[in-house]
């Protein structure tokens, strides 16, 4: 490959960032092999051939002599020419420039871009290891956390650097543009090997990522810096470089997932403690240590996740949610899912209560985008206890709420009641046919046998009870439930049948 | 009224009658190569003046044993228009510079050639009633009094007399060119803004062997070339009937003017930026008072002392340095300049130099 960088590339290179161009300019431009400097405009440039004529002292843009420059540098066989300072060309250089299709350029500082074109045309070894140089002497001096190593490795590339998952999902730095993100991920291996030379991306748009495998505690993600354009020097010296960054950014993630493992097991124990029982003095003080507070109005949240979820790595994402709601929970990772309560200092009111819960319901929606989550909400209960209980309520809701899609797997428990949201749950499509096949058997026989075990079972299994209710004789009524225990084959002292038929006879009788 | 004295007009004098004067008024434009005044103003005075009667240019040898003063306007020529001259200020200076050195005044000369100082002194000629002696200072039009061939030929300019039109008059001596310039200055600065310069009387024989020679007859016989040219004619043919190159023809594309910075050159820098309408070719024009430097695609190929005349291209008028415009169609010619600067000595007080250009004069093949 030559080591000739396009005018276009040069452009958008680091090094050249205060270079602008003034006139005569077209993309891509032509092949720069090297740079000339010249101290003033009236010089008399020489066999250029392809090469950038810098010139460092230029009073005006418009002076005649710029022209006349244009003229020679073009005759010498410039492939462009360079002016001190960025003031826009008088416009008989402008169509001088364009007539002679010599690119006009300007800087403030045309000595810093001279020796860069230089070195990356006739030294890209030193381009290299002065870039990896620097990158080691920054990292050294970087104590910060993983964005900070990544906007080290940025500023010494002067390039973008991301952090992307397998899925090209940005974890961290500079997001990757949505349309490339595609192209990368189908060039990376699925599974890389810690030896693996850098993989390098060639984009569409002549723009170029190089991929570094991160091997750390996790899964494998990839550190990745894109040029916007080819210039030879960089694209040889940025994998060593990003080389040297990986390890740095691996510990890094590292020493994160610990702090996440550390806290949430922290939190989880303590959730453990509050859950039973009066908590002890310990218990509180560690609570407040954490931010807790256990006196005041809680509701209890449990969230639920389908699937294979990093509990304690997505905690932060439910934090988030709960914020961007306005909402002010404690989150703790317990089990599959995340317990959650909210603290209010005094009892709130029943549209308190349902605002809140419209506001859980949009954290959820929330969530939804990234993990498959049920939600269930408990009663507001006081007290550090009420924690406990609160939460014990959101973890029945959020059983129930598993499997009812139809109410986008969200259950509140409000003041009805734990009970009526199952009653509630006995007249859904699912139940009633699955309750008249369980009552078929004596549906239609004489002496109104379902309504005869629907009061039987709702006055706990009193004859006498039944019989006072139905206006029948005590005979008769144990005679009708004998039929009954026949004709359906259950045995009415077992709960779990008797709950179920209980249930089914206020589904029927409804 | 000057009369036409029979037997004394030698051969190489030239007549100018009421019908010739549109010519020479073109003529003199064009040896201002963009500068040297409105000449519009001056053309019509002396048509007045001369009515029927006719105007010599006379050779120095058709005038011997005269002592002749070069004479003509300086100062802010365009105030010209606002402030009228009063008719006697050209009587005024002559007396005055006469009176000073003791010497009656009975020819005059030109300052400059082109532009209106190639009308005024015929205007004072037929005032006077003086003849006029066909020589001049500059051959074209130039900025500065140091300029003047006198002054290049080591020759004082002083004495001299400064009037102006309301009547108060100067003389001025012992001083040199730079020192002349700055009393004239700071002299119409604070009186109407132009004044007359009469320099001293001299005998004929001196005043010319260091002057240029037959500026106007060739202005005249440019105004004759340049009146027979039809409209619409090609541009290589004018430049050939007027006996120069052609630059280029096309679009003014843009005009740049830049303000003068304080204590620097006296007079205001700009450019005028053509693009040939046939090869697309990129003239440009470095401007002060006149047309000073032509380059074609950034390589000079004009300068003074040779005249770079921007014509209109329908009407194939000159345009002055201050009229230009963006978007004018033009034509850009280059005719030769007065011989008499053509010498490395003398080139270096009117070369591109001479104005901040650094560029060597880049002057047409001698003719």
């Amino acid at each position: 490959m030559s080591v000739a960088p396009t005018l276009g590339a040069m452009l958008l290179s680091p090094g050249w960032r205060d270079v602008v161009v003034l006139g005569g300019g077209s993309e891509p431009g032509p092949w720069l092999a090297g740079s000339r400097v010249m101290l003033e405009v009236g010089g008399h440039p020489e066999a250029l051939e392809g090469r950038l004529l810098v010139v460092l002292l230029t009073s005006d843009h418009t002076d005649w002599r710029i022209d006349a420059l244009i003229s020679r540098a073009s005759a010498a066989g410039a492939a462009a020419l360079l002016l001190a300072g960025v003031e826009p060309l008088g416009r008989g250089a402008q169509l001088l420039a364009e007539r002679l299709q010599l690119p006009v350029l300007g800087s403030p500082d045309p000595l810093a871009a001279h020796e860069y074109l230089t070195q990356v045309t006739a030294e890209p070894d030193v381009v290299r290891a002065d870039l990896v140089l620097r990158a080691v002497g920054a990292l050294r001096r970087t104590f910060g956390d993983l964005n900070t190593v990544l906007r080290t490795a940025a500023d010494v590339l002067g390039r973008p650097v991301t952090l992307a998952g397998s899925d090209g999902g940005t974890l961290a730095g500079e997001p990757l543009e949505a349309d490339e993100r595609p192209v990368l991920v189908a060039a990376l291996p699925a599974v890389p090997v810690g030896w693996a030379a850098p993989y390098q991306v060639d984009l569409p748009g002549g723009a170029v990522m190089i991929a570094v495998a991160v091997l750390g505690a996790g899964p494998v993600c990839w550190l990745v810096a894109r040029l916007p354009a080819v210039v030879p020097a960089e694209v040889a010296a940025v994998p060593a470089v990003l080389t040297v960054v990986a390890p740095a950014v691996g510990e890094r993630l590292a020493l994160r997932r610990l702090e996440l493992e550390r806290d949430a097991r922290q939190r989880t124990s303590l959730l453990g403690e509050l859950l039973h029982g009066e908590p002890s003095e310990a218990t509180r003080r560690r609570a407040v240590d954490l931010g807790w507070q256990l006196d005041g109005w809680h509701t209890g949240i449990r969230i639920g996740a389908d699937g294979q979820l990093d509990v304690a790595g997505r905690r932060a994402d439910v934090v988030e949610a709960f914020d961007a709601e306005g909402l002010h929970a404690v989150v703790v990772e317990q089990g599959d899912g995340w317990s959650a309560w909210i603290t209010a200092v005094r009892e709130p009111t029943a549209t308190e209560v349902q605002q809140q819960a419209a506001a859980i319901r949009r954290v959820q929606r929330r969530l939804v985008k990234t993990v498959d989550a049920y939600v269930g909400v408990g009663r507001v209960a006081p007290g550090p206890s009420g924690i406990a209980s609160s939460l014990a309520e959101a973890g029945d809701a959020a059983g129930l709420a598993r499997g009812r899609a139809e109410t986008g797997r969200f259950l509140h428990v409000d003041r009805l009641g734990l009970a009526q949201l199952l009653l509630a749950w006995t007249r859904t499509d699912t139940f009633q046919p699955a309750a008249r096949a369980l009552l078929a058997p004596i549906e239609d026989q004489p002496g109104d046998l379902v309504t005869t075990l629907a009061v039987y079972l709702d006055t706990e299994s009193s004859l006498a009870e039944t019989a006072a209710v139905l206006g029948i004789h005590r005979n008769t009524a144990a005679a009708r439930i004998h039929k009954i225990q026949h004709l359906l084959g259950v045995d009415l002292s077992n709960p779990d049948e008797r709950l179920a038929l209980h249930l089914a006879s206020r589904t029927t009788r409804t | 009224m000057l009369q036409v004295r029979g037997g004394r007009i030698g051969r190489m004098s030239t007549v100018i009658r009421a019908q010739e004067l549109d010519a020479l008024v073109v003529g003199v434009t064009l040896l201002g190569s963009g500068g040297g005044g409105d000449t519009g103003a001056f053309g019509r005075m002396l048509r007045r003046r001369l009515g029927d009667g006719e105007l010599v240019l006379r050779d120095a040898s058709d005038a011997p044993g005269a002592y002749v003063s070069p004479i003509g306007v300086v100062g802010a020529t365009s105030v010209l228009a606002e402030k009228l001259p009063s008719g006697g200020e050209f009587d005024t200076a002559v007396r005055a510079v006469s009176r000073w050195t003791g010497r009656p005044v009975t020819g005059l000369m030109s300052l400059e050639a082109g532009g209106l100082n190639g009308l005024s002194p015929l205007i004072a000629a037929l005032d006077l009633g003086l003849p006029f002696v066909d020589a001049d200072l500059m051959g074209r039009a130039m900025p500065r009094l140091d300029q003047f061939s006198w002054a290049v030929a080591g020759r004082s300019l002083t004495p001299c007399a400064l009037s102006e039109p309301s009547g108060q008059v100067i003389v001025v001596d012992h001083v040199d060119a730079a020192g002349l310039e700055r009393a004239v200055r700071s002299f119409v600065a604070h009186t109407g803004g132009w004044a007359v310069l009469a320099l001293a009387p001299t005998p004929v024989k001196a005043a010319t062997s260091d002057a240029v020679t037959g500026s106007l007859t060739r202005a005249l016989a440019l105004g004759r070339a340049h009146a027979g040219l039809d409209v619409g004619v090609r541009p290589q043919t004018v430049a050939q009937t007027l006996g120069g190159r052609l630059l280029g023809g096309g679009r003014v594309e843009e005009v740049a003017r830049h303000t003068v910075p304080p204590g620097g050159a006296a007079f205001g820098r700009g450019s005028v930026c053509v693009v040939d309408s046939a090869s697309r070719a990129v003239l440009r024009i470095e401007t002060e008072n006149e047309y000073l430097l032509a380059m074609v695609d950034g390589e000079p190929v004009v300068s003074t002392p040779d005249l770079v005349c921007v014509l209109d291209r329908r009407t194939l008028q000159p345009i002055f340095v201050d009229a230009i415009r963006t978007g004018d169609e033009v034509l850009v010619l280059a005719l030769p300049g007065p011989t008499w600067w053509r010498r490395p000595d003398r080139i270096a007080h009117v070369g591109p130099r001479a104005f901040g250009l650094t560029c060597d004069p880049m002057l047409l093949e001698a003719s």
